[in-house]
């Protein structure tokens, strides 16, 4: 049975108790639920009696409804799976959860000789990039199923950190790659892999998982006169905070490159990017409208020293070339190349800004249906597989949009898992319990799913081994 | 709480849609008037700063009146900015210095907008000026009747409810 179909069905009006949904689910994956519990209280129309509308039609509030402030309805909270010492309930047993032992994904282990295939654990401490900038969607769900960071190396993987070996010593103009392929093969991961590769690697990494929340005005903007662009000072902020998190001992070696001038002082040249930022955190009532400078003068810094690599990754990053929810007061769209945030990731991603050394790694998300990869974006990565009608020649491309797509190159994530790939993350799975039963054929269960997936992750999980009857 | 002309709009609701609780605006007015003041779609009252809050009033109190917003620049793709030795009220006074040699007609639709008791009165005035020329709709206000050639037959309870010479 599904953990998802069991998830997301409506369930029976009674009260929803913990031990009854607990049957209906798997205990073996998810040993306790910290589910509230979900009462819904049907209103009683027939109960209440039609109070005839006081005051006349003409006085406001009239035929106004009563406030629906008596029905409570408490939203079903997302899984979060109980830490295992606190599994004392007589129903776990000691092999509930099961005891999955990987190698920890380390830069060395990854590209030891016989590494394809197999699992490898991510260990992140307090101030990692899967922490503190957060996870696509997708892998952030996975993750929270399998309660720690597994993930398994392809020979995509090993190719991008020989790429990025290279690219260490290159500028980030020659290296600017975004992954492509069919849904659910494996960018959002291989994306992942290579922040956690770099971040243990020496390099500096700013990751940003969900690019779409860039574009779909959830973020305070503000125009901005001297830029002639407008900024997002709580993005920048953020942006800001969670790098300085990240890359602590690196910014603090590195210095401002110019005088940072702000509204009531001024930064010198040669202050430690650390004390910048720290300064911008301190002060934040007074500085969060100054943020998008000052994230604006710390890459500048970041462009010119040659110290660290810089690796940009940005996923979902088809949203910055497409259309934005932003209007601006005589309610136009703004594109975002006249955001602060976009613009600047665009600047890296076209080749107009470059780091001395590094790379701009961005990813697809093709299952966002609310952001399609654009023409211009499909154009410059010669995508017309992609779509579904051929692309005419004479749809109308935005010529400002086609400038900041030039130069990108696709890396293109093969479509399907190899046997061997399969197999490593077919062993993750049984391994922490989510699929099986004692006298079970496994390999039938392996070879029939990945034939029945045609080789897809993200199918081959979710649609193959979780929709068994032994998950 | 965040009163705007007299009108409470709860803290907890999204901007765009706690200013449709306003009589004479619904949601595509909300959105635009958002819009206007730079209020993200997301940005619930209390969210908003004081500035945006006062002009929202400001404007709201007499839409007619207030100043044609300006067209602001935006960047080219080779565009640098100027340096920070330049201050931004010197840009800011730059600018306007321009655009005000421009004679630039005012096409925003929000500057016809009309709210609470101005859009009442103006209700009012067109019941009533049906009913001065004698007119069948004007009759039909006056028999609390369907005015548009609705069925009578059965089913004109809103209108017997609601259909008045005073009805706002």
């Amino acid at each position: 049975m599904s953990l998802l179909s069991a998830v997301a069905r409506a369930g029976p009006s009674s009260q929803i108790s913990v031990h009854s949904v607990q049957r209906t689910l798997l205990p073996s994956i998810v040993p306790t639920l910290n589910l509230v519990d979900a009462k819904r209280h049907k209103t009683d129309k027939a109960g209440q009696q039609k109070r005839p509308p006081t005051g006349t039609p003409s006085q406001a509030g009239y035929l106004k409804r009563e406030e629906k402030s008596n029905r409570w309805r408490k939203a079903l909270l997302q899984f979060r799976p109980l830490p295992a010492n606190q599994l004392d309930h007589p129903l776990f047993n000691p092999e509930t959860e099961g005891k999955l032992e990987v190698p920890a994904f380390t830069p060395k282990t990854i590209t030891a000789a016989d590494s394809i295939g197999q699992a490898y654990e991510i260990e992140p401490p307090a101030d990692d990039p899967l922490r503190i900038f957060g996870l696509p969607r997708s892998v952030h769900f996975e993750f929270r199923i399998l309660t720690k960071p597994y993930t398994v190396v392809r020979q995509v993987t090993k190719d991008t950190v020989e790429y990025l070996s290279r690219a260490k010593k290159q500028s980030s103009a020659q290296n600017r790659l975004v992954m492509t392929g069919r849904a659910g093969c494996g960018k959002s991961f291989l994306m992942l892999q290579a922040v956690e590769h770099c971040v243990r690697d020496e390099w500096i990494v700013i990751y940003i998982p969900r690019a779409i929340n860039l574009v779909n005005s959830t973020t305070p903007y503000a125009y901005d006169i001297r830029t002639q662009t407008y900024l997002q000072p709580a993005y920048s902020f953020q942006t800001l905070q969670r790098m300085l998190t990240v890359n602590k001992a690196k910014l603090a070696e590195i210095p401002l490159v110019e005088d940072l001038v702000l509204e009531k002082q001024t930064l010198t040249k040669g202050t430690k990017l650390t004390k910048v930022i720290e300064f911008a955190i301190a002060e934040r009532a007074r500085t969060v409208g100054q943020s998008p400078a000052i994230l604006d003068a710390v890459m500048r810094s970041l462009d010119v020293q040659t110290d660290f690599p810089v690796l940009l990754a940005v996923d979902e990053i088809q949203a910055l070339y497409g259309k934005s929810s932003y209007k601006d007061p005589h309610f136009l769209p703004i594109q975002p190349y006249h955001l602060s945030l976009p613009r600047l990731i665009l600047e890296y991603a076209s080749g107009k800004r470059q780091f001395s050394r590094g790379a701009v790694l961005g990813a697809l998300s093709v299952s966002q249906t609310l952001h399609p990869v654009p023409l211009e974006l499909s154009d410059a990565l010669g995508l017309e597989d992609m779509h579904a009608f051929p692309i005419s020649p004479f749809q109308k491309r935005n010529k400002e949009m086609l400038l900041y797509t030039e130069g990108l190159k696709k890396l293109a994530v093969p479509e399907k898992l190899t046997l061997e790939e399969a197999t490593g993350v077919f062993e993750v799975w049984k391994g922490r319990k989510a699929i099986g039963r004692e006298g079970m054929y496994y390999d039938e269960m392996l070879l029939g799913k990945y034939t029945e997936s045609a080789g897809n992750a993200r199918d081959f999980v979710w649609k193959g081994l979780l929709n068994t009857l032994e998950a | 709480m965040v009163h705007i002309l007299g009108i409470n709009l709860p803290d907890n609701k999204l901007a765009k849609f706690a200013l449709t609780s306003i009589y004479g605006i619904g949601h595509h007015t909300a959105h635009r008037l958002c819009a206007r003041l730079q209020v993200h779609d997301k940005c619930k009252v209390k969210d908003l700063s004081p500035f945006q809050v006062t002009s929202l009033a400001s404007f709201l109190s007499s839409p007619g009146t207030a100043p044609p917003l300006p067209r602001y620049p935006l960047a080219t793709p080779d565009y640098v900015p100027p340096p920070t030795s330049v201050s931004t009220q010197e840009l800011q006074a730059n600018f306007l210095e321009n655009y005000r040699k421009k004679k630039v007609k005012n096409s925003d639709p929000l500057k016809n907008l009309k709210i609470e008791s101005e859009l009442r009165r103006e209700i009012r005035e067109n019941i009533a000026h049906q009913r001065m020329i004698g007119s069948y709709v004007g009759r039909r206000h006056a028999m609390h009747l369907p005015v548009r050639g609705q069925n009578t037959q059965n089913n004109a309870k809103t209108a017997r409810k609601l259909n008045r010479l005073d009805r706002h």
